[in-house]
């Protein structure tokens, strides 16, 4: 079967902050993202483990599925947008059957 | 003071404040007790229902008076003005820089909901009397300490950034105004104060006989949240858990002799000392997390939450309760 390459960008963020990421996800170009509502984990914050009250502990995984151009946009503005906020960005490749939808 | 001592803590054994000493001490043990999310959701739900519905019925029969009016004017100015307290105490006793110390301080002038609750039900158990339309104090109180906040933050801030944080942006204004809690409090206090005592023959058996039960088991589960984030202590370090502690007081006193002041009943001196005196830890934080992201939140949910908090529910309502008596005797 043909098989795309793609890249995958994850950005790992704050719940409070993943509005704003989204619309620039979508200002950016890509035909679409998912989001992961709660995950949890240990980093250079401590333990975001989404404690329910207020969501300030929660981090959100977002998914991107892009051409390369649209994922390098998305990692370079996705860096002003995370200052003073839990963040993780990460890029890898991947093959996609149905070229059409990214 | 004999005799005041003797009231505070003569009712430290309530269902309630044990259940949450149980959170609290299952928490710290790092016991597998949970209460799943929706029903801790539920249950938060719940308690605003009731407690907007039972003060709007008590407006509905008694009507609204000038003390009314006055007491709403009342909790809009604490409510602006005990950040400017907080703020300058936070930065006399401790070494927090401009964001933290600021975003600290809007926790103080805005109010814990469950603090409140806890207080009614401390006083539903005793059986004292309190104006119902305190709740609508409670509502208010919520927001007006974030823009304070906020001004300061700017204020301390402009001399060392560019760009200083935009006071309200719509986002907040949405998270702050029409946030879960706000709009079903608000709401249901106006249903009941609409349909009134027939509308209290209806939601009795809800909002009324089950409600001192229900709050004890969302204090069990609020003792565990209050328990796990106990390791964060180091964090926060000795003068800030000692500002948690004295700025209830200072608030409390400010809210005691004002209540005093424009007339309300033991039971409503109570209520509002105890909203000067608590601190946020569910609104205050997401907006603060949006608009002033420089400040740290593992320093000031831990502060409220894990200091605050305990120290209201457990001595807090009681002390403040005691001394409501002896102002509202004279």
């Amino acid at each position: 079967m043909q098989l795309y390459r793609k890249k995958r960008v994850e950005i790992f963020v704050e719940a409070a902050r993943a509005p704003v990421i989204i619309e620039m996800i979508e200002a950016a170009g890509a035909r679409g993202y998912t989001v992961v509502p709660k995950v949890s984990g240990m980093g250079n914050r401590g333990m975001r483990d989404g404690g329910h009250l207020s969501g300030v502990f929660r981090n959100v995984l977002i998914i991107v599925i892009a051409a390369e151009e649209i994922a390098q946009r998305i990692v370079t503005e996705s860096q002003p947008l995370l200052e003073n906020y839990a963040g993780i960005v990460a890029v890898s490749d991947v093959e996609v059957v149905r070229d059409e939808h990214f | 003071m004999n005799e005041l001592f003797q009231l505070a803590f003569g009712n430290l054994f309530s269902p309630m404040v044990l259940f949450f000493a149980l959170g609290v001490a299952a928490g710290c043990l790092k016991s597998d007790l949970a209460i799943p999310e929706v029903i801790s959701r539920g249950l938060s739900l719940y308690l605003m229902l009731a407690i907007g519905f039972k003060g709007g019925v008590e407006l509905a029969q008694n009507g609204a008076t000038g003390t009314t009016i006055i007491a709403l004017a009342l909790a809009v100015t604490l409510s602006f003005t005990l950040p400017v307290i907080a703020y300058f105490l936070l930065r006399a006793m401790t070494r927090l820089d401009t964001p933290n110390a600021a975003a600290i301080a809007a926790h103080y002038g805005s109010v814990s909901v469950v603090t409140f609750v806890a207080a009614t039900g401390f006083l539903g158990y005793q059986g004292v009397f309190y104006e119902g339309y305190l709740v609508a104090m409670l509502a208010l109180m919520e927001t007006p300490a974030i823009v304070t906040g906020l001004l300061l933050a700017r204020r301390g801030m402009s001399r060392t950034t560019v760009n200083s944080p935009p006071v309200l942006s719509p986002q907040i204004i949405r998270e702050v105004f029409l946030s879960g809690s706000v709009v079903l409090l608000v709401g249901s206090f106006v249903i009941g104060w609409i349909t009134g005592d027939k509308g209290m023959a209806v939601m009795a058996p809800a909002v009324r006989e089950p409600f001192e039960a229900l709050l004890a088991v969302f204090l069990l589960d609020i003792g565990l949240l209050v328990g796990q984030r106990l390791g964060d202590f180091r964090m926060v370090g000795k003068p800030l858990v000692l500002f948690g502690i004295c700025m209830p007081l200072i608030g409390a006193a400010i809210g005691l002799f004002s209540a005093h002041a424009i007339g309300l009943s033991v039971g409503g001196i109570t209520l509002v000392a105890v909203l000067a005196a608590s601190a946020s830890y569910i609104v205050v934080p997401a907006a603060m997390r949006l608009s002033l992201p420089q400040a740290n939140p593992a320093i000031y949910v831990t502060l409220s939450l894990a200091v605050t908090f305990p120290f209201n529910v457990v001595i807090g309502i009681p002390l403040y309760h005691a001394a409501a008596r002896l102002i509202g005797a004279e």
